[in-house]
């Protein structure tokens, strides 16, 4: 086991820089989820701690030592792939033990590694099996199988749950949780699904455009999301961002577009007249009598556990989330409330968090 | 339910008799490329083996049973031929199999103007075969040709003549031009299975700590395999039954020394004017060739169970 550090991490590709001197420390025996939408560079960002992509500056460590110039299989990592990437032609036993045989390992050590590992993932009566006689589930199995033989000093996973249905999505991540529970391997995890990232991470790193936008807890995220880019993507449904201006009286309040104002929370850097953005969370928002905010039921979407429904406001769709039945319909016309404490104040010019 | 039940034995006679409708109708359908297979494929393969036993004179045929067999089984210049053309078949399969592979694998790799290379690799594929064995007799003529001038300044042969024209080098001349006709298809067919195999693939072997050479045997030729043995099997029966590079560069010469199956088949049937001896050899080439053929889908078989 091992920490990973990367110090001004980039990576270019040609003159297009994709990955912007990223700076990350991850502990020994972590589980450090990177986030992000296509594009942003987190698959990169995790090939080249693998190996296969060369950086174009910086350093990468594992434990102490400078892995820039280490080919891939002297990193004494593991890799799980999004196709899971097994070897079509070798059946399950010799998929995972290949990294051993190419060690020139003893065949009772392989085997012995072979079969620790498929007793621990349920794969003991297949291993005879060819990756094209099993089920996606299964091979996504055998591919952390292969991971596990090896005994790396650090786990990657590259969006490994993609190419799951949403059942078995859900199955595979408490399993991949529950084997870190127990292995305690360093492990970095690539997804975009930010719901994988709440659910499996000790730390998520949320990444943008190549940089780095915000790295924290879960929770830490959700409650204080750096500036709106992390806002908006943690959290589902996501958070509802309204234009408003500050209006200072005997307490500040956010006046919208349409003339309704929002009671702010005390102490905050404000001057009258500011331009700010309010993000709300749907599940912050409450049906309220004496509400401040008064619209129009647009959508409803009854879930069973939970109701989402859509009012129109200042010229804007607000999200709702209300727990078990909201008990509106489309064309009610409503009053909202929200705890000033729940609010959340961007800088609309820069999207950074105000407070 | 049960209404239904008897209203479906109620119907079942009239149904039975409609099914001989049902059962040629599709027939029907298929019979223009029936009957157009029938006509230009199955028809003159009648009439071939048929004529394997008669006998032709200028005139007239006779019938004469097992005759032209029995003539084959004494016959040297067709045990020459067959050794010329297994000769012929080998040399040229195995390199432009290798030499096809290796522009392959050259050409699944990325570098500054891969598009040219392609297109340039697949040219001799576009010349016909007939003008690239005139250029190749060409250029091993040593009045006009450089190639034998070439060997001589090497020190490869003793004196600038014409491989062509010793019987102990002349194959090597139409192999050389089959080479060079051949390679682009298995460049191709190769590429396009090496395109194939995912990237990760050779990822995740990087990972579990393959060298190169432990990726090309261990990842890529398994991946490839089956293309390999379907290829091999396309072009060991075109190579065998190739006779146009040969007969325009040597006519089989010198002293029968490239005469291989397909040309004295030719030379048999349209020279000697022996129809009945030509269509005689014919069926014992297309009898090797469909051995050759089940033997190696066999072996594809069990290569394909593997991916």
């Amino acid at each position: 086991m091992a920490s990973v550090t990367l110090e001004k991490v980039r990576k270019d590709y040609g003159a297009v820089r994709v990955l912007h001197a990223v700076d990350l420390e991850i502990a020994d025996g972590e589980f450090v989820v990177l986030v992000g939408p296509s594009g942003c560079g987190k698959s990169t960002l995790l090939r080249m701690i693998a190996g296969l992509e060369e950086a174009s500056g910086g350093e990468i460590r594992i434990g102490e030592r400078l892995v820039n110039d280490v080919a891939p299989k002297d990193r004494d990592i593991a890799m799980v792939f999004q196709s899971y990437a097994l070897y079509p032609h070798m059946d399950v036993s010799k998929n995972m033990g290949f990294s051993l045989l190419l060690k020139k390992a003893e065949k009772t050590t392989i085997d012995a590694r072979v079969d620790g590992a498929a007793k621990r993932l349920g794969l003991d009566t297949l291993l005879q099996r060819l990756p094209r006689q099993l089920s996606g589930g299964q091979r996504q199995r055998v591919a952390m199988g292969r991971a596990i033989v090896r005994d790396p000093k650090v786990f990657l996973f590259d969006e490994p749950l993609s190419n799951l249905d949403a059942k078995l999505r859900v199955h595979m991540r408490a399993e991949i949780k529950a084997l870190h529970q127990q292995l305690k391997t360093t492990s970095v995890y690539v997804t975009h699904d930010q719901i994988e990232a709440m659910t499996m991470a000790d730390r998520i790193v949320v990444m943008h455009d190549g940089l780095i936008q915000q790295v924290g807890a879960p929770l830490d995220l959700y409650d204080r999301p750096a500036n709106m880019f992390v806002a908006g993507f943690i959290g589902s449904p996501g958070m509802n961002f309204l234009p408003a201006t500050v209006r200072k009286g005997g307490a500040s309040e956010a006046v919208l577009a349409d003339g309704q104002a929002l009671l702010l929370p005390e102490g905050l850097p404000l001057k009258g007249g500011d331009a700010i953005t309010v993000g709300l969370r749907p599940e912050h928002i409450r049906l309220a009598d004496d509400g401040a905010l008064k619209g129009e039921v647009v959508v409803v979407e009854p879930l069973g556990l939970s109701t989402q429904f859509y009012v129109k406001l200042a010229s804007q769709q607000l999200c709702v989330f209300a727990m078990g039945r909201a008990g509106v319909k489309p064309g009610d016309v409503v009053r909202l409330a929200a705890d000033p404490a729940s609010l959340h104040l961007f800088d609309p010019k820069s999207g950074d968090r105000i407070g | 339910m049960t209404y239904a039940v008897s209203e479906i034995r109620s119907v079942g006679k009239p149904h039975r008799k409609r099914l001989s409708h049902v059962a040629i109708e599709p027939w029907l359908y298929l019979s223009p490329a029936i009957i157009l297979l029938v006509v230009v494929l199955l028809v003159p393969l009648v009439i071939g083996i048929s004529y394997s036993f008669r006998k032709f004179s200028a005139f007239k045929s006779e019938y004469v049973g097992l005759g032209q067999y029995q003539a084959m089984l004494s016959d040297q210049v067709l045990g020459q031929a067959l050794v010329n053309t297994l000769w012929w078949t080998v040399a040229s399969l195995f390199f432009q199999f290798f030499l096809g592979l290796g522009l392959a694998l050259l050409l699944d790799k990325p570098f500054r103007g891969r598009k040219l290379v392609q297109a340039l690799v697949f040219l001799p594929w576009a010349v016909p075969s007939f003008l690239s064995g005139l250029t190749w007799a060409w250029l091993f003529n040593p009045i006009i040709g450089p190639l034998p001038h070439w060997l001589f300044a090497l020190g490869l042969k003793a004196e600038p003549t014409n491989v062509l024209s010793d019987p102990s080098t002349a194959m090597w001349g139409p192999i050389v031009a089959n080479v060079w006709f051949g390679i682009p298809f298995f460049a191709i067919t190769l590429l396009a299975a090496l395109k194939s195999i995912p990237s990760e693939l050779h990822e995740a072997a990087a990972i579990d700590g393959a060298s190169p050479w432990q990726r090309f045997t261990k990842v890529t030729l398994p991946f490839l395999a089956p293309t390999i043995a379907i290829t091999v099997m396309l072009r060991t029966i075109w190579i065998a039954t190739f006779a146009d590079l040969i007969f325009v560069m040597t006519e089989g010469g010198p002293a029968g020394s490239t005469n291989t199956v397909p040309v004295y088949i030719y030379v048999s049937a349209f020279k000697s004017l022996d129809k009945g001896y030509a269509s005689a050899v014919a069926v014992l080439l297309l009898v090797l060739l469909i051995a050759y053929a089940i033997a190696l889908i066999g072996i594809r078989r069990t290569l394909v169970r593997h991916v």
